[in-house]
């Protein structure tokens, strides 16, 4: 038998007049792990939709087990060979009940209702959605939507599941849980798998990495061989991984792959040189947890809680009494993991939700005095919800923007400037304004939308996951502007997220959601100081954290707050001597 | 708000009810619903009621979630009463003021109708409730298949109903959420009269029709990967049989309709 599962050959794709794929000969061979990693708009989406003869190719040919995909006679064999998972967990399950669904692919290649039945239990079991046989599919999280869909794919019995960013929309720990998954498949049950992505970690422990730019393929490789190369990912808009760069800036091979390797070859070179501590004056406990300091606080509540449903079975308590202080004119982070309540704490801020008990207070004010909601609460507090461009609806950008000061009843002239204003905050070129929103790109969208409640121009402004599903170049390109934007406008910014590095990165002061309550808050310094604490709720923290947190079981006396590359950097080069 | 509509709502368990074969409810739902319609008087009503508590009974489903589920409901059924009170000309009047009397077989009417809308609607519930939508729609395809020889798009139409249902909730809550976002930028949707209303709308419509277009391409496309070429050479996991509670249950029903219609007769 052939070893080669998959084969393009000079694959070419246009999509609307634009070429996507320019000349991709790839070959897959059975039972590997292979990740593209490209930003958005590589064509790497293109071409996974190529591999099943969902697209089928412009030029070139795409031979799936042997079978031209451009031949319609061989599109239901090929269809049974290779699997697809797609972005968004909502848009791919067909069926109401999580068994049904599994079912699908099997009824529509007709096989036999007796043995449907096997294959999807075992199909399942594979996954570990067994005990959820009969679950309705909306109730589920993303995460284990995404395993249902890859379910329904091996009934199918394929030879190779294409995982086509089925990892963007999720959290992270639905994300490791597709992972997890993925990876056992393709060895227990030899499947291929191709995982498309454009989270660098997710592409470590792969076979083999191919990084997509503009419809080429420009580098091909094991991780290893790859991902030292960081010209080549930082012209595919990528970074490299933490790991990596931090082997670089000690002037170490930058090789490292994890945070084993990393730490092994730190210890190495501290080693080589002779272990210095004399730098060692400090103490290397973690510093005590502070509450936050509050002088002129902007926002605050006392005792919130809040009840879902309530009288009802389904009674919960989404927040358990948080008392939270918020100063006037930080960049605040707000992390925790899906159901931790941070989503319904934000949105009792601008007053969407009322508090079950408790109450919120706005510049010192209860913005429910009375029982009613005080006027012009929600254009000083601004709330940008996640996916906000799927709220766009105006025939052009500027007009969408100009939604919120419209709302404020302001004169006609203000709202121009307020316009221009918040466009030029975001990013937005000005010729995009008469454009309409919906022929922009997704992160264009994704800004045009934050613009639009910039233009209110709020006290404070909460951003609820402004970076979720995209890549690692439009993410930050988010939120260098949004810093800059809280600087000059100088209000309150609060980020809420579940990714550390952005946190790491940007907040002033950080409170952790868990379980419906601020489970601690304060400095970066003293929050990554309790790392174990953090990864028992579910939390991941920074890798560059991990790294230095591995140094110290190691021996290196090394302070463990210590949350970037370039901080830690600097803290091992204290022991190394030169 | 959208929250505690709970229509097409399936809730899963293990009751009689539950494990009867979907065909089979679907017919006695039908013979339940013209049965009701004939009911003339209070014993009619009496035995439609105590086989519908009878059936929520076995069926484990809490009557608060069917109370629920009407809620929507309630001004249909408040005007249906009104209207019957008033509108109903009758001999004994019980009370007459301005245009409007009140009569004995007002009241009589209106009680009666709203009993049936009641009935009818719990009845309905029931069944969508202990039936899981591809079910019930593998029920009505497998029921109209004599339909297919007159060119009737059958398993289409049921392709296309059990999608609807599974994004249902799909859709309501992202109507709550582009709601709450839009509520996030100043919109008001509850002040103005009608035409502002209507055009306070817009904001949540448009991205709603835009987002349901996305899903149903995306969904289209997954389709399409999963092997999805319409109703031909297409096999089922779960294929309808009827069992011996099924004969039962037909039985029981037939019990029911005749126990009513011989009502009909009676004084009372």
């Amino acid at each position: 038998m052939d070893d080669i599962l998959i084969k393009t050959e000079n694959l070419t794709y246009t999509y609307e007049g634009e070429p996507a794929l320019r000349g991709i000969s790839l070959s897959f061979r059975r039972g590997e792990f292979a990740v593209i990693l490209g930003h958005n708009g590589s064509g790497k989406s293109t071409f996974a939709k190529t591999l099943n003869a969902l697209n089928i190719p412009g030029g070139g040919k795409v031979w799936v087990d042997g079978l031209d995909t451009s031949v319609e006679a061989n599109i239901p064999r090929i269809r049974s060979t290779v699997g697809m998972v797609f972005q968004n967990p909502d848009n791919q399950l067909v069926a109401s009940i999580v068994e049904d669904d599994v079912a699908f692919g099997c009824e529509n290649t007709g096989v036999d209702p007796s043995e449907i039945r096997g294959r999807v239990d075992s199909a399942l079991e594979a996954v570990r959605m067994g005990a959820f046989k009969t679950h309705a599919a909306h109730q589920l999280s993303g995460g284990q939507k995404q395993r249902v869909a890859i379910a329904g794919a091996i009934a199918a019995r394929p030879k190779c599941i294409v995982l086509d960013e089925s990892t963007a929309m999720l959290d992270p720990r639905g994300r490791a849980e597709v992972l997890e998954v993925a990876h056992r498949l393709n060895k227990e049950m030899g499947i291929t798998i191709i995982l498309i992505t454009h989270h660098m970690r997710e592409a470590i422990d792969a076979d083999r990495v191919i990084v997509f730019a503009d419809g080429f393929v420009l580098a091909d490789g094991t991780p290893r061989e790859v991902f030292v190369n960081a010209e080549i990912l930082d012209e595919a808009g990528l970074g490299v991984p933490d790991t990596v760069r931090l082997c670089g800036e000690l002037g170490l091979p930058a090789n490292a792959l994890n945070i084993d390797e990393c730490a092994n070859q730190v210890i190495g070179a501290v080693k080589a040189g002779g272990l210095d501590t004399a730098y060692d004056t400090r103490s290397t406990e973690p510093a005590p947890l502070s509450s936050v300091w509050c002088g002129d606080c902007v926002l605050e509540t006392k005792a919130l809680k809040h009840l879902y449903s309530p009288d009802t079975p389904f009674e919960t308590e989404a927040l358990k009494g948080i008392d939270f202080k918020l100063r006037r004119g930080i960049f605040a982070g707000i992390i925790g993991h899906t159901g931790s309540g941070k989503s319904t704490f934000i949105q009792h801020l601008n007053g969407l939700l009322k508090p079950s008990s408790g109450r919120v207070l706005l510049n010192a004010e209860d913005i429910w005095h009375g029982g009613k909601i005080m006027p012009g609460v929600r254009g000083k507090v601004g709330l940008v919800f996640q996916y906000p461009e799927y709220q766009l609806f105006e025939e052009t950008c500027a007009k969408d923007i100009a939604f919120g000061p419209r709302n404020l009843k302001l004169p006609e002239n203000a709202i121009a400037e307020r316009v221009a204003e918040a466009a030029a905050f975001v990013g937005l070129k000005p010729d995009l304004l008469d454009k309409s929103p919906f022929s922009l790109s997704g992160g264009e969208k994704r800004r045009a939308a934050i613009a639009g409640v910039i233009a209110m121009r709020p006290d404070v402004l909460i951003l609820d996951e402004p970076t979720a599903g995209l890549d690692p170049y439009g993410s930050k390109f988010i939120l260098e502007n949004l810093r800059e934007y809280q600087l000059a406008a100088g209000c309150t910014l609060v980020l809420v997220t579940h990714t550390m590095e952005e946190i790491a990165e940007y907040a002033d002061i950080v409170y952790v959601f868990n379980n419906g309550d601020i489970e601690f808050d304060g400095t970066k310094e003293t929050i990554f100081a309790h790392a174990e604490r953090l990864r028992e709720i579910g939390l991941d923290i920074p890798e560059v954290t991990q790294i230095v947190l591995r140094l110290r079981e190691m021996g290196l006396p090394i302070t463990p707050s210590v949350y970037t590359v370039k901080k830690a950097a600097e803290e091992i080069k204290r022991y190394i001597k030169c | 708000m959208l929250k505690n509509v709970t229509l097409g709502q399936y809730f899963p368990g293990s009751s009689i009810i539950h494990r009867l074969d979907p065909r089979t409810k679907l017919i006695l739902t039908l013979v339940y619903i013209v049965v009701l319609f004939l009911c003339t008087g209070p014993s009619g009503y009496a035995i439609c009621l105590i086989a519908l508590c009878v059936c929520i009974g076995i069926s484990q489903i809490k009557p608060k979630l069917i109370l629920r589920g009407m809620k929507p409901l309630i001004i249909v059924i408040v005007i249906t009463g009104l209207l019957n009170i008033f509108y109903t000309r009758g001999e004994t009047v019980l009370l007459s003021f301005w245009v409007l009397t009140v009569t004995a077989e007002g009241i009589r009417n209106a009680v009666f109708m709203t009993l049936r809308i009641l009935m009818l609607v719990s009845g309905t519930f029931l069944m969508t409730y202990t039936t899981s939508p591809l079910a019930l729609t593998d029920a009505m395809e497998s029921l109209m298949n004599p339909l297919k020889k007159l060119k009737m798009p059958v398993h289409e139409l049921s392709m296309m109903m059990s999608i609807a249902l599974r994004f249902i909730p799909t859709l309501i809550e992202e109507t709550d959420k582009i709601m709450s976002a839009q509520k996030a930028r100043g919109a008001d949707f509850e002040s103005g009269n009608l035409l502002q209303k209507a055009k306070a709308l817009l904001p949540l419509l448009i991205p709603l029709f835009i987002s349901a277009f996305r899903r149903a391409d995306e969904l289209a496309v997954a389709m399409e990967a999963r092997g999805y070429h319409g109703g031909e050479g297409r096999t089922k996991m779960k294929q309808l049989r009827y069992m011996s509670c099924d004969a039962a249950a037909f039985t029981a029903g037939a019990v029911f309709a005749a126990a009513v219609i011989i009502t009909r007769f009676l004084p009372v």
